[in-house]
C-alpha cells in the first residue's frame, strides 16, 4: 500500500509587510504631530485659574497672549510693554496676525492674581480690530 | 585547460533591518510628540459700538449686571453677595435663567480685581449654560 505522505504546514508568521506598517505608523505620527510653537511658558500651568466648563480649543487657529503678574504681556513669545499698549501697538500686531488668519482664537494664558485691568485694555484693542473669538486658558478645578 | 569564473557577487541592499528603523524612528517619534492641549473658557466678544449704530436699551428683566470689586467681592443687581461662593452662584444664575432663558449677564470687573475673580464668575455662568454673557470694566 502507498504511504500518504502529508505535507507539513510552515507555521512561520509571514512578516514581510512588517516595514509597511510600521512607515504607515511613521507616517501618521510625523503627520499629526504639531510641534510646540511657545518656546517657554511664561505663566505656569499652575498659576492659571480653575475652571468646570473647560472646553477643548483647536489649536490650529491660535495665537497665544501671557499676561503675567508683573503686568508683562508676551503675544506668541514676543514681549510688549504697557506703552505698546496704550499706544496701541497691541492691535497692530494682532491685527497682521488675523489678516493672516480670520479665524484666528486668541488665547489668553494669565496668571491668576494678574489686575483686570490690562486684560480689559489687550481685550478691549481685540473688539476694536474684529478679533472677537477669545479663550480663557485654565486648568480643570479637581473634585 | 578550464578556467571556472567566478560567481557573480549579488549586489542586493539588505532590506532585513527596515522594520528595525522604522520602529526606532515610531518609538522616538512617540516618546518626543508632546499633546499641548489648550483648553479654557471661550467667549465670542460683541463687536465694538460703531458711530450711528442702533442702541437698544435692556430693562432688568433682561439683563443682570454683576459687579467684581476691586476687593474680590460681588454685587448682583446692587445686592451684595459678599466674596465668591460658588453655592449661591449658581442658585442665583439659575433662577434669573429660569426667569428669563435668553438673560443677558453683565460682567463688570473692577480694573484693580484678580482675574482669577472674572473667571470664577464666568465658569458658573458658562457651567449653568448662560449663553449671552458680556464683560466690562470701569
Amino acid at each position: 500500500m502507498a504511504k500518504i505522505v502529508l505535507k507539513k504546514r510552515s507555521n512561520v508568521i509571514p512578516q514581510s509587510s512588517m516595514a509597511d506598517i510600521a512607515f504607515l505608523l511613521l507616517l501618521f505620527f510625523m503627520v499629526s504631530t504639531v510641534f510646540v510653537q511657545e518656546k517657554v511658558f511664561w505663566v505656569e500651568r499652575a498659576r492659571w485659574p480653575l475652571a468646570d466648563a473647560i472646553q477643548k480649543i483647536p489649536r490650529n487657529h491660535t495665537s497665544t497672549v501671557y499676561i503675567k503678574q508683573d503686568d508683562t504681556v508676551l503675544i506668541d513669545d514676543v514681549p510688549y510693554s504697557m506703552d505698546d499698549i496704550e499706544s496701541m501697538r497691541i492691535a497692530g500686531v494682532m491685527q497682521r496676525k488675523l489678516n493672516n488668519d480670520a479665524n484666528m482664537i486668541v488665547c489668553f494664558r494669565t496668571d491668576r492674581d494678574t489686575k483686570y485691568g490690562i486684560m480689559s485694555d489687550v481685550l478691549r484693542q481685540l473688539q476694536d480690530i474684529g478679533a472677537l473669538k477669545v479663550t480663557f486658558e485654565t486648568q480643570k478645578k479637581m473634585e | 585547460m578550464k578556467v571556472s569564473r567566478k560567481r557573480k557577487g549579488q549586489s542586493e541592499i539588505p532590506t532585513a533591518s527596515t522594520s528595525d528603523i522604522a520602529f526606532l524612528l515610531i518609538i522616538f517619534f512617540m516618546a518626543t510628540t508632546k499633546f499641548d492641549v489648550k483648553e479654557g473658557l471661550s467667549l465670542v466678544l460683541p463687536p465694538a459700538a460703531k458711530e450711528g449704530a442702533v442702541v437698544v436699551k435692556l430693562t432688568e428683566k433682561d439683563m443682570t449686571k454683576i459687579i467684581i470689586t476691586s476687593t474680590g467681592e460681588i454685587m448682583w443687581n446692587s445686592a451684595n453677595l459678599g466674596f465668591f461662593e460658588q453655592s449661591v452662584m449658581d442658585s442665583r444664575i439659575k433662577n434669573a435663567l429660569t426667569q428669563n432663558p435668553l438673560m443677558i449677564f453683565s460682567i463688570k470687573t473692577d480694573r484693580g480685581a484678580k482675574y482669577n475673580e472674572m473667571i470664577r464668575v464666568l465658569d458658573r455662568l458658562k457651567a449653568s449654560g448662560a449663553e449671552k454673557i458680556s464683560l466690562s470694566t470701569n
